[in-house]
């Protein structure tokens, strides 16, 4: 994947195991990947150098991945930013809460490493069609 | 001794013990830190052999021989993150990750452990097949369902749930009632566990619909909904006019909508009459939408004035659903002055709102 070696994406999860897990998989993927553990770096790194995809935990302290959400879709230079939703809430009622809040995809824990690589592919290769 | 002395006196030691309080606690968040450092130090160099195994990128089986070989005093410290990861990923990840449980006697310990006097070893044993879901462990964990501890049992039917072993739901089902003064298994932790199973319960799940105890007849009733447990629906038709109780009456019809089908549109039509609950009535003419069967749109028009509103509006959305039909049915209705023209006008808003009522007549 030598397209992807250009292309940064943002992981935040404050489950320390989790987020090496996702920038572990993604980094050897080809990705330029940048890890944080709550809500607000992800948003100042997001808002510092804007990547190409986040894939947000929605339960973190500070700011939830539905907060972060929100703030991106409400600021004009990053609002078409792809996001990925990673996390636990499975329920119909949260899945349809992150979609109408803005996600491009929303992935349930516990999660496949290659499903989640399968969707960042599709998802970035779509951004390049 | 005066007062004042006495004031002194009760300052220092209260300072004396703030003091010492701050320096324990500076102390123990210290000594916790060093600890974490060496573990980190002691784990770093398998750190990414794990990352790797948990990421399903271990195509050569490198990091797994690895980690299976590292020494128990490191395996200790490496295991809480094993567990953790386990919990979150699915897959061929969580195979390996489990393999490593394995090659490490994780579950021989937890066998062990399951005989342990501590109901919290027992939990965490239970807690640990659930993580492996290794099928032939279920005969372990089944016993741990009748256990004296209410959380064991608990831990024990999600892990069962989990191991995905069909021929467990019979024992699942058996725990959900109260017996011999121990509080059974919750309703939603049991209907969890069995639907995770596939189809291979059904039998176990007609049975339970015939249990005396009305709390499995309920369980049996939501996962055969849920589930669409077609091969329990005639059971299903008979409990909706033989059964006593008001909340497994309500899941049989909900449960009866999911199913669907002629048959089970007659048998809902029957009970949306006034001589049942509210919620039985409400709940068969939402299943009645659900069946979508356009024989039961006699019976739902002629709920539409119904006393109950919610009920005419419930019946008046299941119209919705059943199609054309019943659209027409409903703009037919909202044109009169009737009562029942506001159920049938609230239920075409909404419809219109949700894009349900394009191509239908009088609509572009």
């Amino acid at each position: 994947m030598s397209e992807s070696a250009k292309v940064r994406i943002v992981v935040a999860d404050d489950d320390r195991d989790i987020l090496d897990l996702v920038v572990f998989k993604l980094s050897q993927a080809g990705y330029e990947v940048m890890g944080v553990s709550d809500g607000l770096a992800a948003l100042a790194a997001i808002e510092a150098e804007p990547p190409r995809l986040a894939i947000l935990d929605v339960m973190m302290p500070g700011l939830s991945g539905l907060d972060v959400l929100r703030k991106i879709r409400a600021n004009e230079a990053i609002k078409g930013l792809d996001i990925i939703l990673l996390t636990a809430r499975a329920r119909d009622s949260d899945v349809d809460a992150g979609f109408a809040t803005g996600a491009t995809d929303y992935v349930i824990k516990p999660f496949s490493p290659r499903e989640l690589l399968h969707r960042v592919n599709a998802l970035l290769a779509r951004g390049n069609a | 001794m005066s007062v004042r002395q006495l004031l002194l006196i009760a300052v220092t030691i209260i300072g004396l013990s703030m003091v010492s309080s701050v320096a324990l606690i500076v102390g123990a968040k210290f000594r916790r830190g060093r600890a974490d450092a060496r573990s980190r130090a002691l784990l770093a160099p398998y750190r990414s052999s794990l990352l790797a195994l948990a990421s399903g990128e271990d195509e050569t089986g490198q990091a797994k021989a690895e980690l299976s070989e590292i020494p128990s005093h490191t395996w200790d410290r490496l295991r809480p993150s094993v567990i953790v990861l386990l919990t979150k990923v699915r897959g061929a990840a969580a195979e390996d990750l489990s393999d490593l449980l394995r090659s490490h006697g994780e579950v021989e310990k937890a066998t062990k452990m399951l005989k342990s006097r501590s109901a919290v070893h027992r939990a965490r044993a239970a807690y640990l097949f659930g993580l492996v879901r290794d099928p032939i462990t279920a005969p372990l964990v089944v016993p741990l369902l009748s256990d004296s501890n209410a959380d064991v049992r608990f831990v024990a039917t999600r892990s069962l749930g989990f191991i995905g072993v069909p021929s467990s739901a019979g024992a699942i089902l058996q725990a959900i009632g109260n017996s011999q003064g121990r509080i059974g298994v919750p309703a939603w932790i049991a209907a969890e566990a069995l639907l995770s199973m596939g189809i291979e319960i059904a039998p176990a799940l007609r049975a339970g619909l015939a249990s005396n105890d009305v709390a499995v007849r309920n369980v049996c009733a939501v996962v055969a909904g849920v589930g669409t447990f077609s091969s329990a629906a005639p059971q299903l038709r008979i409990l909706m006019n033989t059964e006593r109780d008001d909340d497994v009456r309500v899941s049989v019809a909900v449960a009866l909508g999911r199913l669907g089908g002629q048959l089970d549109a007659a048998v809902l039509a029957t009970h949306t009459g006034i001589s049942e609950t509210a919620v039985l009535r409400r709940t068969c003419a939402t299943a009645l939408g659900e069946v979508g069967e356009p024989e039961s749109l006699d019976v739902l028009s002629g709920l539409l004035g119904d006393g109950d509103r919610r009920l005419a509006y419930l019946a008046a959305e299941s119209m919705v659903r059943i199609g054309i039909e019943g659209i027409a049915q409903l703009q037919e209705v909202a044109s009169s002055t009737g009562q029942d023209a506001n159920a049938a006008r609230g239920a075409l808003d909404v419809a219109r709102l949700r894009g349900q009522l394009a191509g239908s007549a009088g609509e572009s």
